[in-house]
């Protein structure tokens, strides 16, 4: 780094703005089409000056195509889930991260067996459980499957988190007296804050961002904000206005979560296996 | 507190056994769920049906492509951002943000930045004299949904190489260079090797992940045309969900099911060998 060429600064500088580009141009303009008119949206060439318009959000909450169900639906499903999810997995984690059982390493490809599992396979069985239950078309339903990408997810994150953890701490309090229990709730838990919140978020983005499982499971009463971009898509055409909307309301917030827990998120999504920063 | 884990198993076994089940089964929907004991039938027509044979082989395609592209670009861009100094966040964070967009709307924006009228990739490329049908033709539309997944998943690797290189020792690069190796000797000799491991990770990351997902491919292509891209996690939710030969289906996921336990097998040594699972 010392005595860079200006030669080699304005090759860096070239190549990150290409980089810059290839990943934001599809995102600015999904934003950029959304405040399109439908005539605006459909120019050859595209155009890059144009009115703005608010008509395509406005038409996704009022009338017949309200979204607000579906928002509604998303959220309830994902943010269950992902509460769950975070609840069990800290107390499953710290089991694990504590425990010196013998077996430790089964334990650990069966959980990430779980997590790894194709959708597609884990849909069939969760199709005929749920039929013969009856939680088909039912936020519930939705709540039970991300579960099973969810709960294996957070188990091992924050599993990894506590191993980060010195156990020196929770043993100096149960010398004075703290139970396990306590050592877990009063000095292990507030120390793990972040990978806590972390974990929750990803979990929420992964069930927020769902499509086959709620495609596959849900009718009319629970349909996910996914679910309803992908109905704009008929036989006539797309509606590439309101499906422009919609995507920036589905994206936008996932990368607000996301970007927010950035300094721990090698850690969660290489599941513990690189501590980051 | 292991009780906890419980719930896990539940949510875990209970579909397992399920699934293993109906792959030995015919499976009727018709006036509730019926299962029909059917031996090995579903297996043995696996092994000898050329549909299947040859998702398997697009989806070796796929994986390969995407897989490949993924870890050159990511590691590349990562040696990049690495040597950035100013705004270096700002830059980072804008570069991640393809990694938390629904693989749902990536397909559909596909669509859209593809479209054959007002496409806006389809208008760039039309300059470098590329057909407007880029869903339309096989071999275009197999680059379209490999380019939309190198799009979104190639930050990951990006980032997790990039925690690898923070991870250099200082002192190792200085000692290099005093010795007089030029910027590609040192990221030949010096850098690359340290960060393998970690390189390595992003890879079975990816790989597990790989077949975990069909929802790009899903809404962009639906698997055409004429199955140019249709992967065996479409092909399997065709036989499930189009032809209702659940049982089929079944046996056809156990595949998969194979496919990412032997990529778990190999990320839990790896884990070991970094004294990750204590």
């Amino acid at each position: 780094m010392i005595g860079r060429s200006r030669a080699t600064t304005l090759l860096i500088g070239v190549l990150t703005t290409l980089v810059l580009l290839f990943a934001v141009v599809p995102l600015l303009w999904m934003a950029l089409s959304s405040f399109k008119s439908t005539g605006d949206i459909a120019t050859r060439p595209p155009t890059f000056l144009f009115s703005p318009t608010l008509e395509h959000y406005d038409r996704l909450f009022s009338g017949g195509n309200d979204i607000t169900n579906y928002i509604k639906n998303s959220i309830f499903a994902a943010g269950v889930s992902s509460l769950i999810a975070v609840v069990l997995g800290a107390l499953g984690g710290y089991g694990l991260s504590r425990s010196t059982m013998r077996g430790k390493r089964h334990l650990a490809f069966w959980i990430i067996s779980t997590r790894m599992a194709p959708i597609a396979a884990v849909l069939l069985p969760l199709f005929l459980i749920f039929r013969k239950l009856n939680l088909l078309d039912s936020p519930y339903g939705l709540i039970v499957a991300y579960l099973t990408f969810n709960l294996p997810f957070a188990v091992w994150i924050m599993n990894a988190f506590f191993n980060g953890l010195p156990s020196s701490l929770e043993e100096a309090a149960m010398t004075d007296g703290a139970s396990r229990w306590g050592a877990f709730w009063r000095i292990a838990l507030p120390l793990t804050k972040p990978g806590l919140v972390t974990t929750w978020i990803l979990c929420l983005v992964f069930s927020w961002n769902d499509y086959a499982f709620a495609q596959t499971f849900s009718g009319t009463k629970s349909q996910t904000i996914p679910i309803a971009a992908t109905q704009l898509i008929t036989q006539t055409g797309i509606d590439w206005g309101q499906v422009t909307a919609i995507g920036t309301i589905v994206v936008l917030p996932m990368v607000v979560a996301g970007l927010a827990v950035r300094r721990w998120l090698v850690t969660g999504l290489t599941l513990g296996a690189v501590t980051g920063e | 507190m292991l009780p906890a884990l419980i719930p896990l198993a539940i949510v875990s076994l209970v579909p397992f056994g399920y699934i293993v089940w109906m792959s030995f089964s015919k499976v009727s929907l018709v006036g509730g769920v019926h299962m029909t004991w059917l031996g090995v039938d579903n297996w043995s027509k696996m092994f000898s049906d050329p549909n299947v044979l040859s998702s398997w082989k697009i989806s070796a395609v796929f994986f390969g492509a995407t897989l490949l592209l993924e870890m050159v670009v990511g590691v590349g861009i990562a040696i990049l951002i690495n040597e950035i100094i100013f705004a270096r966040n700002i830059v980072l964070s804008v570069l991640l943000m393809p990694m938390f967009v629904a693989p749902v709307i990536v397909g559909l924006l596909g669509r859209f930045l593809t479209d054959s009228t007002f496409g806006l990739y389809t208008w760039g490329l039309s300059h470098l004299g590329i057909g407007t049908n880029i869903l339309g033709h096989k071999s275009s539309a197999m680059a379209t949904v490999i380019v939309m997944d190198v799009w979104e998943w190639t930050p990951l690797v990006m980032l997790i190489t990039l925690a690898g290189l923070a991870a250099v020792p200082k002192a190792l690069i200085e000692a290099s260079s005093l010795d007089g190796a030029t910027y590609f000797q040192r990221l030949r000799f010096v850098v690359l090797p340290s960060i393998s491991g970690v390189v390595l990770v992003a890879l079975l990351v990816r790989a597990m992940d790989a077949i975990r997902f069909f929802d790009i491919i899903w809404i962009t292509t639906n698997g055409g045309p004429a199955d140019a891209t249709k992967v065996i996690p479409l092909r399997l939710y065709e036989t499930a969900f189009r032809f209702f030969d659940l049982g089929y289906a079944a046996a056809i996921g156990l595949g998969m099911l194979a496919f990412s336990i032997i990529f778990a097998n190999i990320f839990v040594s790896l884990l070991e060998k970094r004294g990750a699972t204590r």
